[in-house]
């Protein structure tokens, strides 16, 4: 009886950090880079009153047995990995990834950050940078009297300076793969950590074959949030917290009928 | 006392425990690759012995308990999901996973991912089976056909071992979406296929599941009166009204 109060509590508790999760979806459906992520559920312990394939009689064996699950939990909130829109933007410094892979960042406290968002710029001592002011690794320095940058699938950075007739390189930007990419740690700001689980960064040219994604000058790419998908989660969500909560009050009702038993 | 009494007893325990089935199964609507339970209530006879009852005595001691939730093997809905390691089942099968502690089990959430030492493995981390053991994945991109043969880049990299259990209720949850299953029921797949980018959806029917749960409640009601209607009128009759008579 009272098993049934709280396996809905789970559930209506499960479905309240699926619909946090879909308001952040929904909440990053415009941050360029942004991968959405999806809550995984599992089903709890189950009590086995009888077990399957224990003896009914000498001869023959419960078939079916009884067994009463104890509600859900939420096991993972995992990254959907697909493809983003791209968004043209004529940005020279706007990189979009195509396929796998993420830009390599240096973060202020001396760790190497991972990220889709694309959209560098350019600080007060020619380094490449995010919008957050965290420098690209490798550092890709751009000269400050440069009138036209050039950056090639496989990362070549070249510039065009006054008084050249021939594109200069400049350095190479250099992509980040991940054995499990769901894995990763998200900690803001568009920017993810590697973690035991993601698996250390296989990093490399991008462009060839190896999975490390190909760069797209002056484009940038779109969070992966399908609104459509996210309202109809959001939906769902709300119904089965709200058929869990009947339980709730049904469980509460056969409590209330057992109490009138007593007059 | 009147031996109706305790098959109105037993009746309103045996609803109360279904609605904890029921409770499960709403509980785990979101819960990918879940299986409902429905509950088996059957009657018990409550002889003395050998001795045969008489009509009325089998009437009154036929008491209604909850003896087996049975699985329900019906197909949940195919979610596209995008991720080219996601794999909806359809058909009766299952994949086999290798768990670390407890041999190998099976399930149908197939949320699969690739551990840090480049194997094929489950949201909680246990290894997918191939019919040739645990199946590395190096390199992308991932194409898996429906009869689940994986390929790498382009050269294949084995073959989930998918499996189907003609006795389906012999399966026993043990959560986290596995199920096991006594040896030697697991017969290779044959109806079953497999769809790459999509995941199947718990195949609760919220309908079902709101009408069993109504009728747990009422006929938890109904038992309630009967058991009321013993305690108040009828031994109230027999003890207050009764000596009274003559």
């Amino acid at each position: 009886m009272f098993r049934a109060l709280y396996t809905a509590a789970s559930g209506m508790t499960g479905q309240q950090l699926n619909l946090d999760n879909i308001a952040n979806n929904l909440a990053n459906s415009s941050t360029a880079g942004f991968q959405q992520r999806r809550v995984q559920f599992s089903d709890l312990l189950y009590q086995n009153e009888i077990m399957p394939g224990s003896a009914a009689t000498q001869q023959t064996t419960v078939v079916a047995g009884l067994q009463v699950g104890l509600g859900t939990r939420p096991a993972a909130t995992e990254v959907i990995q697909t493809q983003g829109d791209f968004a043209t933007t004529g940005n020279p410094l706007d990189l979009a990834i195509e396929g796998g892979g993420f830009f390599q960042v240096l973060l202020p406290n001396g760790e190497t950050g991972y990220t889709r968002a694309g959209s560098f710029h350019v600080d007060a001592q020619g380094a490449m940078v995010t919008a957050d002011g965290n420098p690209l690794q490798p550092a890709v320095t751009i000269p400050a009297d440069a009138t036209n940058v050039t950056i090639g699938s496989d990362g070549t950075v070249s510039v065009t300076q006054p008084g050249q007739t021939q594109a200069s390189q400049v350095g190479s930007i250099q992509t980040a793969l991940f054995v499990n990419p769901g894995g990763l740690n998200s900690v803001g700001n568009n920017v993810y950590l590697a973690t035991t689980a993601s698996g250390d960064a296989i990093v490399g040219s991008p462009g060839g074959a190896e999975g490390l994604g190909a760069l797209q000058q002056g484009m940038l790419e779109q969070s992966n949030v399908s609104v459509v998908d996210q309202f109809v989660q959001m939906i769902l969500a709300q119904r089965s917290y709200e058929s869990n909560s009947r339980v709730v009050k049904a469980a509460d009702e056969m409590l209330q009928q057992l109490n009138q038993l007593v007059q | 006392m009147d031996s109706g009494y305790y098959a109105a007893c037993t009746a309103l325990k045996s609803r109360t425990e279904a609605l904890d089935t029921i409770a499960n199964n709403l509980a785990n609507s979101s819960t990918t690759g879940y299986r409902a339970r429905h509950n088996v209530f059957s009657s018990v006879l409550a002889t003395t012995g050998d001795r045969p009852l008489s009509e009325l005595n089998t009437t009154t001691n036929n008491y209604g308990v909850l003896s087996s939730t049975r699985f329900d093997i019906s197909q949940g809905s195919l979610q596209k999901t995008g991720n080219e390691l996601d794999l909806g089942i359809a058909g009766p099968g299952f994949f086999s996973v290798q768990t670390a502690t407890a041999g190998v089990h099976y399930t149908r959430n197939g949320n699969f991912h690739v551990s840090t030492q480049g194997l094929l493995v489950t949201a909680a981390g246990d290894k997918v089976l191939g019919e040739k053991g645990v199946i590395a994945i190096v390199g992308a991109p991932v194409a898996i056909s429906p009869d689940g043969t994986i390929s790498v880049n382009g050269a294949i990299a084995g073959r989930l071992k998918m499996v189907e259990f003609p006795a389906a209720e012999n399966l026993e949850s043990v959560g986290n979406n596995n199920y096991s299953a006594p040896a030697g029921t697991a017969l290779p797949a044959t109806h079953t296929t497999l769809e790459q980018g999509a995941l199947e959806s718990s195949n609760v029917n919220a309908i079902t599941s709101v009408v069993e749960m109504i009728s747990a409640q009422r006929e938890a009601e109904t038992m309630r009166r009967v058991l009321t209607m013993f305690n108040n009128d009828m031994d109230k009759t027999a003890a207050e009204d009764l000596p009274r008579v003559g």
